[in-house]
Order: C-alpha cells, then structure tokens, then sequence
C-alpha cells in the first residue's frame, strides 16, 4: 500500500505491505533514497493495547493515536504527529468530513478552552503575525495569530464561548 | 484524634491529604467540581461531596459551600492543601468561627506574611537578612550613585511601578548609573504614570533556595533544612531538591537558624517556608517570603528526613507539640523531584485533554504523587500538574541515576507531556554540577526545536510506526465501508467512461 506522510515541513513516500511472518516498510524522504526495513511481526506487537516495537535492538513501548489522516506516535516520553494519507485515506476523510481537504483556510483550536477576545470580522485583511483571537486554557491565554497574510472570511465564534479540541474558529478567503 | 478531615481541594494534594488520613484511622472527605466527577482524589477518599461548576470560584473558592459540606458530612477539621484557599485568612477565620480546626498556621500567621512588602520589614525587624536596597525613593542621580555605593554593585533599578522589563535597569559601573536612573525614571512616568525609582542589589547568580520550618502551639519552631528549587519555567518551579549543592554547610546551618528566627518572630504554627533568593557567587542568602502552607515539593524533606509533614500538621493542628527535636532532624541522602505537567516541553503550553495509556514508575525508592489514570481527561480549568516523580538516592549521584531510571519506565500518551524535557534536564551539565540558576531554562532550553529534546528515539520508529497504523486503518475501512467506497468508485469509473 502507498501512502505520502508529512511532518515539520518534511514530506515523505511510503510503502508498506506484509506478509505471515513480516511487515516491509519503505520511505522516502523527499530528494532522497529510498530505505527499506524488514520488521518481523513478533517485533511489532500489541500488548495490552499497547505496541512493543523491538527496532535495531532497542525496545520501544509505543501508542499511536489515529485522528483522521493524522498519526502521532508516542513513545518514551517523545511524541511527533504524521500526517499519512492516500487517495482512499483522503476519499473517507472527506466523505466524513462533509467537504474537502481544504487545508490552510482556517483556524482551529488546538486544545479545548474559552475564546477571550476576538480582534477581527469579517472582510478584514490581516498580516501575517497579526493577532486574530485570545483563547483561554488551563488558566492561561494564548494568543492566535495569523500564519500569512489573509483576508478574514467568517469568524466562527463568539466571545466568552467555550469551544472543543479542533474546533473551527476563524475562516479565510481563499488566496488569488 | 479527628475522626473525620475534609480536604478543601483537588488533585494529588488531595490524595496526598488523604492517604495520612487513611494511615492515622482518620476518614477523609473530598469535595469535587463538576469538571472533577472523573478525579482521582473523589475516588480514593472515604466521603465526597459535589461543590459547584468547573470554575475555581465557585468551587474551590466557595468558602461558604465547602463549610456547608464540613457541616453535612460532619468534618470536625478542613486541610487546604496548597494553592486555592490555603493561604486565605478570611477562609481560616471563617473555618474557625464555624467551630472547626483550620489544619495550618494562625489566622495572624497568614495576615503577617501576607503582604510581600510589610512582611519584609517585619523580618528586616527582627533581624533576617533581606536584599540590601535603597529604603524609599531615590530623589536624584546623585542619591542613587551614593546609594548604589552603599549597597554594592551590581545593583538593580526599579521604577515602583514597573514590570514587563520596562522601567528596570541592571547596572555594573557607577559610570552608567546617572543615565540609567533618568531611563528609569522617564519609564515609570511614561508607562505607569509614577517616577519613583528604587535601587537594590542584583543577584547575579539567583537560587531560589527556602527552608521548611515547622511550628507547634508550645512555642517550638524547628527548621527541617532546605530544599533547592531553582529549576523554573515562567517562574514556576519544575524540579526541586534537598539537600542544595550549593549551600555550605555553615551556610545551611545559619539559613536554618535564620528560619527559624524568621518563624518565631511571629509565633508560627504548622508547617511553613522560608523562601530566599541565593546568591551562589557570594553565597550570600536574602529573605524573600514565607509561604504558609504545605509546599507542593514538601516530599522531598520527607524522603531526606524521614517525617510525614502532613501527619505532623494534623497533631500539631490537634494542640500536641513537634514529634521531634531540632537535635532529631538529619539529612539522609538525597532527594529530588519532578513535577509531571500536561504541557508541550518546548513552549511550555498547557496541553489539556485524554491520556491515552498510562504506565507509572515504580521500583525501590521511588514515590509518584499522582492524579491521572489511563482514560482520565486532564481538565482544562486548573493547573496542568498531574504528577510528582519523586527519588531518593544515598547521594546526589544515585538519585539522579534512579531518576532516569524511573523516566524511562514512565509512559504516558495521548497528551503532551514535560516527561522528555526532564530527561534532557536530568542529562546536562549545568543540572549535574548543580551550578543552575532560576534563569537556567529561560536563557537555555527554552526555544529549542522539539527535535532537539526527542534525541531517545531513532527518528525512523515513528514514521514506521505511522505506517503500519495507517496500513492497518486502512485495510479495516476497506471492509467497514465497502459500499460507501465503492459507490465512490463507481462513481469514478462512470465519470471516467463518459469522458472515453
């Protein structure tokens, strides 16, 4: 099976495919080789809900929350988030979704908390770096600023609103 | 002994709090917010009672509600843990007039200490060091070069209203003094409308350095010594430790005796801390505050000498005097803690939400004040703490080596966590030679990529990992949803026919 992966700006190509007895892994990190890796089944297993993933020797005790397309890996106290899809990952993630992949048109929250103060409506064009909204969490306000300069579509919220992880808050235009 | 204890609060402390309570044949009753249905301390404790919604002031701010539950469950005491009322006055008053016992210092205790300002004249009174300053306003440039002549330089200027890093400037050379008393000056008045300016010592290298000291209702004060708590991001402690490394042991005698002097200046009772800020050039210490209250890190002392703070609070609460003699207090060993956070380990961020899988540590000499399970949602309504990794070791040496010891046997998914920012902490030099400051993680860790900190895995584990989840989720949705995709399919097909 193929897939394409991205994380911290990185993109990647992916195989996987098995067999009884193994799992074969390819990646390619873009403008590099490809690199393969045999991993027996019995070196990646489920335990107890949890994965034990014998890797080069070293014993990884491993969780891997599935979210969508996106994939974060948590292991000895590290984390990092995949983002891994397909045509099929991508064909199910919008017939969920209602809509496409869209991506980059908006802003969502990214822990659950209280938006604060909202800085912009509709029809305003804001630079990059330019404040949006102050949301509230665990007892402490963060900012959300804009990630490049954008025309500001609808704001999704109201202020002294309690929103979830992910929600929606503020839509852009789409850029010429 | 009190039959029954309520503990106005949540989280570990509570059952902290609870587990004494248990040991000495006390019944415990907790209280919850709506937000704390799910805690671990509702759980454990023996009664608990619901106080109100998610937010602190209606809950564990609601003086008058946790009275009502002391009331109905027939609590004859009410420990405060730390934070949220524990340092309240109106609250002791209010438990006392209720006719019930306030398991902390005198309502006198937490008046005098609680004014940062006046508190520090009343030690200055009764002779505690305190860092040598200007005592009113500077009137002129040439007032703050005789003063800063007195004090000794470095020396700090603050404009009375300051804050932010505006209207403070560090100077080295009475040279650059005159000019850096009008910026301040001119900032005061521009920014916070008052051009009073004050002069202190800077401290070059701060520790943050407090001493436990422990009162009863005889008149007794002993000190338990000190507990180094320099590691600090956003000026919130994150490890502690006892003994410090840096404190002599002349030097740690007198802060010892100084504490206790502090503490007996005002009568206190119960368990209380002496917090100064040290300076590790000249190794000269300063009071800052008293906190009146059990300390978050107050298992350190407990590891290294041997006493249960919270029992000895309940007796001395029940009118008995210290179980124990300054001559009976000893250092034994080392010990150190870590505070386990819900947050990002780069930014620091508060990253509430559900833990996943969740492995603690275990293992001789290791304790874990812990409020989290596999499955628990971290709130997003309270502080992000959900754990205190605490180990003792013979030396300093061990503990640090039981302690990576114990981070790695420490799992914890589905949220963010500091875990890996105490591994790198745990490995640097500046942590191991114990020359670390409170501006160590601002000035060196903070900013750095993640990528950085996560050098315990092989880079290739996670996006393997990513691929066979994905591998695996995908094969699943194949079966599951075989009519919804192909239809898709079909669809696809037919539009590719069309266009033949």
């Amino acid at each position: 099976m193929y897939f394409e992966a991205e994380s911290e700006g990185l993109k990647y190509q992916v195989s996987v495919s098995e067999s009884k007895s193994h799992w074969r892994v390819g990646m390619r990190e873009e403008d590099k080789d490809w690199e393969y890796f045999e991993i027996r089944k019995e070196d990646y297993s489920f335990f107890d809900d949890t994965v034990s993933f014998l890797f080069k020797d070293s014993s990884y005790l491993l969780d891997v929350l599935n979210k969508g397309t996106e994939y974060t890996v948590y292991t000895r106290g590290v984390f990092k988030t995949f983002k891994v899809y397909n045509e099929e990952a991508l064909l199910h993630e919008s017939l969920k979704a209602g809509g496409g992949m869209g991506g980059g048109l908006n802003l969502s929250s990214g822990m659950p908390g209280k938006i604060v103060k909202i800085f912009v409506k509709p029809g305003d064009e804001v630079k990059a770096g330019d404040p949006l909204l102050i949301m509230e969490a665990m007892k402490m306000e963060n900012e959300m600023r804009a990630a490049s300069d954008v025309k500001i579509k609808e704001v999704l919220v109201k202020e002294g609103e309690n929103v979830e992880s992910g929600a929606e808050l503020v839509t852009f235009e789409k850029k010429k | 002994m009190f039959k029954k204890v309520l503990i106005a609060n949540r989280g570990e402390i509570s059952i902290r709090v609870t587990r004494t309570l248990r040991e000495l044949g006390v019944t415990s009753v907790a209280v919850y917010s709506d937000a704390d249905r799910n805690g671990l301390h509702v759980m454990l404790a023996d009664e608990a009672y619901h106080i109100g919604p998610p937010a602190s002031a209606q809950s564990y701010l609601n003086i008058e509600k946790i009275l009502d539950v002391a009331k109905k469950s027939g609590a004859e005491a009410i420990h405060p843990g730390y934070g949220f009322l524990s340092e309240s006055p109106v609250f002791a008053k209010a438990v006392k007039d209720a006719g019930l016992t306030f398991i902390g210092p005198t309502v006198e205790n937490i008046l005098a200490m609680g004014d940062k300002l006046a508190s520090r004249d009343l030690m200055k009174k009764a002779g505690v060091p305190i860092v040598p300053g200007s005592d009113g306003a500077i009137a002129d440039a040439d007032h703050a070069v005789k003063e800063a002549a007195r004090i000794g330089y470095p020396v700090i200027l603050k404009a009375s209203a300051g804050g932010g890093g505006k209207g403070i400037r560090v100077v080295h050379d009475p040279k650059e003094l005159p000019s850096a008393f009008r910026a301040c000056q001119s900032e005061g008045k521009n920014f916070f409308k008052d051009d009073r300016v004050f002069i202190e010592r800077f401290i070059q290298n701060p520790k943050h350095i407090e001493v436990q000291v422990f009162g009863d209702t005889h008149g007794n004060v002993c000190h338990l010594y000190e507990r180094e708590c320099s590691m600090q991001r956003r000026h919130q402690k994150l490890i502690e430790e006892c003994p410090s490394v840096s404190v002599p042991p002349e030097v740690r005698e007198r802060m010892g005796q100084v504490a206790v002097t502090a503490a007996k200046s005002i009568q206190y009772v119960g368990a209380g801390t002496i917090e100064f800020i040290f300076d590790n050039k000249t190794k000269e210490f300063f009071f800052m505050e008293m906190n009146t209250r059990l300390q978050v890190e107050h298992p350190v002392t407990e590891f290294v000498t041997g006493f249960d703070l919270v029992k000895e609070q309940i007796t001395v609460a029940l009118g008995q005097p210290l179980s124990f003699k300054q001559s009976d207090v000893k250092q034994n060993g080392h010990a150190i803690e870590l505070r386990i956070c819900a947050e990002d380990p780069v930014t620091f961020t508060p990253n509430p939400g559900k833990i996943r899988k969740y492995r603690m540590p275990a293992g001789p000499f290791v304790r874990l004040d812990n409020c989290a399970y596999p499955g628990y949602e971290v709130p997003i309504y309270y502080d992000p703490m959900i754990a205190k990794l605490i180990v003792w070791g013979a030396d300093r040496k061990e503990c640090i080596q039981r302690l990576q010891r114990a981070l790695a046997e420490y799992m914890l998914t589905g949220i963010k966590s500091n875990i890996v920012l105490h591994k790198n902490l745990l490995m640097h030099p500046v942590f191991l030679d114990g020359s670390y400051t409170t501006q160590f993680i601002d000035q060196q860790i903070a900013g750095k990529k993640h990528r950085e900190l996560f050098m315990f895995v092989d880079d290739k584990v996670f996006l393997i990992s990513a691929a066979i989840e994905a591998y695996i989720q995908s094969k699943s949705r194949d079966v599951g949803d075989y009519n919804l995709a192909s239809n898709w399919k079909k669809q696809g097909r037919l539009k590719s026919m069309r266009s033949v």
